[in-house]
């Protein structure tokens, strides 16, 4: 009512009933019966609405409501049962399309029905809080036609009969499809789950029961997941075509875990075309269709990412600890790098980078990794190998990327302070002798150390850097001061001829540099002179400072006449210790060269095979021959020594990787190194607690160290037993598990 | 489809409106608008056998006059002018045919 009031009203009743024909309700209800009939009949345009509408509005006006009201459920009633008898009779596949038609039609009718009671729905529905007229049409036909015994049954069996054909191949009628479950749906929800969904989901659980079986004996692994996905695209596509929406997410979940689900550990573990031949083939396509369906399954990426990880961990472990792959380490480390690209692509292009598949795989890498107790040393032996030759001439991108990947590994070692042992020594090799191929590949690895273990790790490093620096300029110094005909030696020396010698030294400061202090050879006596000169120019500048010569380190240019060919020889210092011998004594004997170089036994046999044993670098001759070098032998000056070259580089052969006694004494220093660190953290702890207990002090100093290694709790245990006796801690008196803290 | 549709009075009397206005009743609208092909929605007309001319008239100017301000703020609507003694009849008229 929208029309405006003004003032007020008083609206009195009726003072006299107003009389009624008795037979007032039946007769409007009769004509109103008969128009519904005609409704139904589809022969309304003789009916004129509003004298319908009038007369059901009069009804309800009147209090015929409930007569108007059960007279029109009756009504729908009779005919719709008419209606559930025709649709009974059809046969076949006529079934659906009568079953659409009347429904069609019924709504059609409801509606215009709905239409001329409109008034009664407005009114009479509202306060007797009855089923709305479109509702109620909904009902009876619910009632009248669906769920009849005749009816319902065989709608279903009709309906997933077609899925079923479609699913086999055939084209069905889509459009029946749709209408059909639209039906449902429209009828409301709960109907078409229970009428429809509900045993579809079965049927479509055992049709893939059935199929997942068939195909675990016809098909690989491969073969089955294209074959997987392509059925849930279908399903997907058949909800869209003509299921209620909702059903997608239900159907696709039975399809995953009757397909997937159930399959999912038989399938991965397929002999030659599971999970593990696959990744082995590097199959990325198929490994990226495979986890996309098995994330959709419950356990399935655990499944797979477990799968993958144990794979790993086992070749790897096969890598590691085979001692054929193990003897070259550069081998050895880019063996490691690729596979760990291998990973890396893995699960970047077939798990979306997903996060938790890295860490499976930097899980195993690390497990892996550390069961090999050379792993620290092999690297670093691979980056040394990367900076003095393999980086020749790559480009920025290339050094970063390897470097990168280095770092990767590096990253995974538990024992990273006997890596930087290592990675100090190669380091100093490489400043030593001048092989460093670029100094900004050197400073951009000291770079990626020091964001990952932080600056301590590398403070050392880069004082050897300083350390060389200093040295240019000391040297640039000292050449200048000193007329170019002078000459001397130390670490690193550089010989000419017999009286004109040029020396180059760098000056290390001590604790820097992982030099042992080796015993210093006896130098030649012309280079003693220079060495002296040396000293005594850095001492005036530098007083107070003790300079010790490591004659193990330095090299030297030889210039040397074999009859009437000139060479120059390149060789280490205590090689030319051992050359300049000879310019006096054209043979010499093992003993007698030990003696008066003083060479250390090991260097000294290892110079002498170098000299006298590597074809075209044989300078030397042996006596007798042999492989390898005796106490007993006798060396010769070999005049008949050629070379097609000018230039002569002698290397020393040695060993690349460290011999077993070598690796032992590394070992032992490292750990030596560690005991001061334990000590340091436990103290730093304790000094924070106060007290705390055993377990929490190896707790805590566990996760401290885990940057540089992982110490055993049996060593830090001999530490905190080390401090209590010194009187930095204490036992509780009451709780001999506790310790104290006395400041 | 015509533009107007006629009302018919109880007395006779034959009232020419715009079908938008006329749809301001949701009854008229239904009638004319309906699925089914009753006979006002054939014909454009509709007959009122209980409206007599003079009710039926008051409420075709209300048809405009909601049609006109429906959209204007509640302060700016000027009264609907309606003599006391229709309003009963109004009334009913108007829950007739759901105003």
């Amino acid at each position: 009512m929208g029309t405006v009031k003004k003032g007020k009203f008083k609206i009195e009743p009726f003072k006299h009933a107003v009389k009624m024909d008795p037979n007032y309700g039946e007769k409007t209800w009769k004509i109103l019966e008969d128009a519904i009939q005609e409704i139904n009949n589809h022969n309304a345009s003789g009916l004129s609405f509003e004298e319908l509408y009038r007369n059901a509005y009069n009804m309800v006006i009147n209090k015929f409501g409930d007569r108007l009201y059960s007279g029109l459920v009756d009504t729908i009633t009779r005919h719709l049962e008419s209606i559930a008898q025709r649709v009974e009779a059809t046969q076949g596949d006529g079934f659906l399309r009568e079953l659409k038609l009347r429904w069609t039609n019924h709504n059609k009718s409801m509606q215009m029905i709905r239409d001329i009671l409109m008034y009664m729905d407005r009114i009479y529905v509202k306060h007797q809080h009855k089923a709305c007229v479109q509702d109620l049409g909904l009902e009876l036909w619910r009632d009248c036609v669906l769920r009849q015994p005749s009816i319902k049954p065989r709608l279903l069996a009709t309906l997933l009969g077609l899925v079923r054909r479609e699913r086999g191949g055939e084209v069905i009628d889509r459009s029946l499809m749709r209408a059909s479950t639209l039906m449902l749906v429209d009828l409301g929800l709960p109907v078409y789950v229970e009428e429809f969904e509900r045993p579809f989901l079965q049927a479509t659980k055992e049709f893939y029961m059935v199929e997942a079986q068939e195909w675990m004996t016809t098909c690989d692994c491969p073969e089955f997941l294209r074959r997987a996905e392509r059925r849930l695209g279908e399903e997907t596509d058949r909800v869209h075509a003509y299921l209620d929406s909702s059903t997608e997410a239900k159907v696709t979940r039975v399809v995953e875990s009757t397909l997937i689900g159930q399959q999912k550990r038989a399938l991965a573990e397929m002999e030659h075309s599971g999970l593990i031949p696959l990744i082995q083939q590097d199959k990325l396509e198929d490994l990226g269709r495979m986890y996309s369906l098995y994330r959709r399954v419950e356990g399935g990426a655990e499944l797979m990412r477990q799968m993958m990880g144990d794979h790993l961990r086992e070749t790897g472990k096969q890598l590691v600890l085979d001692p054929e792959r193990t003897k070259d380490p550069v081998e050895f480390t880019e063996r490691l790098l690729a596979e760990k690209d291998k990973y890396d692509k893995i699960v970047r292009g077939a798990c979306c980078g997903d996060r938790a598949f890295q860490n499976a795989v930097n899980s195993s890498f690390e497990a892996f990794l550390n069961l090999c107790p050379r792993a620290p040393e092999y690297l670093s032996l691979f980056m040394d190998d990367r900076l003095k030759r393999g980086l020749k001439g790559a480009s920025e991108d290339d050094v970063d990327s390897t470097l990168d990947a280095a770092m990767v590994l590096f990253r995974f070692l538990q024992e990273k302070d006997l890596f930087e042992k290592y990675y100090k020594q190669h380091l100093a090799k490489r400043l030593l002798s001048g092989r460093t191929v670029s100094d900004d590949a050197e400073r951009s690895v000291l770079i990626r150390l020091k964001t990952e273990c932080g600056y301590q790790f590398t403070s050392k490093l880069e004082s050897m850097f300083t350390d060389i620096k200093t040295s240019t300029d000391t040297m640039r110094a000292y050449k200048a001061k000193r007329p170019p005909s002078a000459p001397p030696s130390e670490a690193s020396t550089s010989g000419a001829g017999s009286s004109e010698v040029d020396l180059s030294v760098q000056v290390l400061t001590t604790g820097s540099w992982p030099t042992p202090n080796a015993q210093k050879c006896t130098l030649p006596r012309e280079l003693e002179a220079v060495c002296d000169d040396f000293r005594h120019f850095y001492l005036r500048t530098h007083s107070g400072r003790k300079l010790a010569w490591q004659t193990n380190m330095g090299h030297a240019d030889l210039k040397a006449e074999f009859g009437d060919r000139k060479h120059e020889l390149n060789v280490s210092t205590y090689q030319m210790c051992i050359l300049l011998l000879f310019n006096n004594a054209d043979q010499l004997a093992y003993r007698d060269i030990a003696a008066m170089t003083n060479i250390p036994h090991a260097d000294l046999q290892r110079s002498l095979q170098s000299l006298a044993l590597v074809k075209g670098r044989n300078v030397l001759r042996k006596e007798p021959m042999g492989k390898e070098v005796e106490e007993t032998d006798v060396f010769h000056f070999n005049e008949a020594f050629t070379s097609k070259f000018y230039k002569v580089k002698i290397g020393t052969v040695s060993a690349q990787k460290e011999s077993e006694p070598e690796k032992q004494e590394t070992r032992l220093k490292v750990e030596e190194d560690r005991k001061p660190q334990i000590e340091a953290a436990i103290v730093r702890i304790m000094k924070a607690r106060r007290t705390l207990d055993h377990n929490s002090v190896i707790a805590e100093v566990t996760r401290q160290l885990a940057p540089r290694f992982l110490p055993a709790p049996a060593l830090i245990k001999k530490r905190i037993e080390s401090l209590i006796e010194r009187e930095f801690l204490e036992r509780d008196l009451h709780d001999r598990k506790l310790y104290r803290y006395l400041a | 489809m015509s533009a107007f549709v006629k009302l018919i009075s109880s007395d006779g009397f034959e009232f020419t409106v715009d079908r938008k206005a006329a749809c301001v009743s949701n009854t008229i609208k239904q009638m004319l608008s309906a699925d089914g092909n009753f006979m006002e929605n054939t014909s454009g007309e509709v007959r009122f056998p209980e409206i007599p001319a003079v009710i039926l008239e008051r409420v075709c100017q209300y048809f405009y006059y909601k049609l006109q301000y429906q959209n204007t703020p509640a302060k700016a609507i000027p009264a609907f002018a309606l003599p006391p003694e229709q309003a009963l009849e109004l009334l009913k008229a108007a829950n007739y045919l759901d105003t």
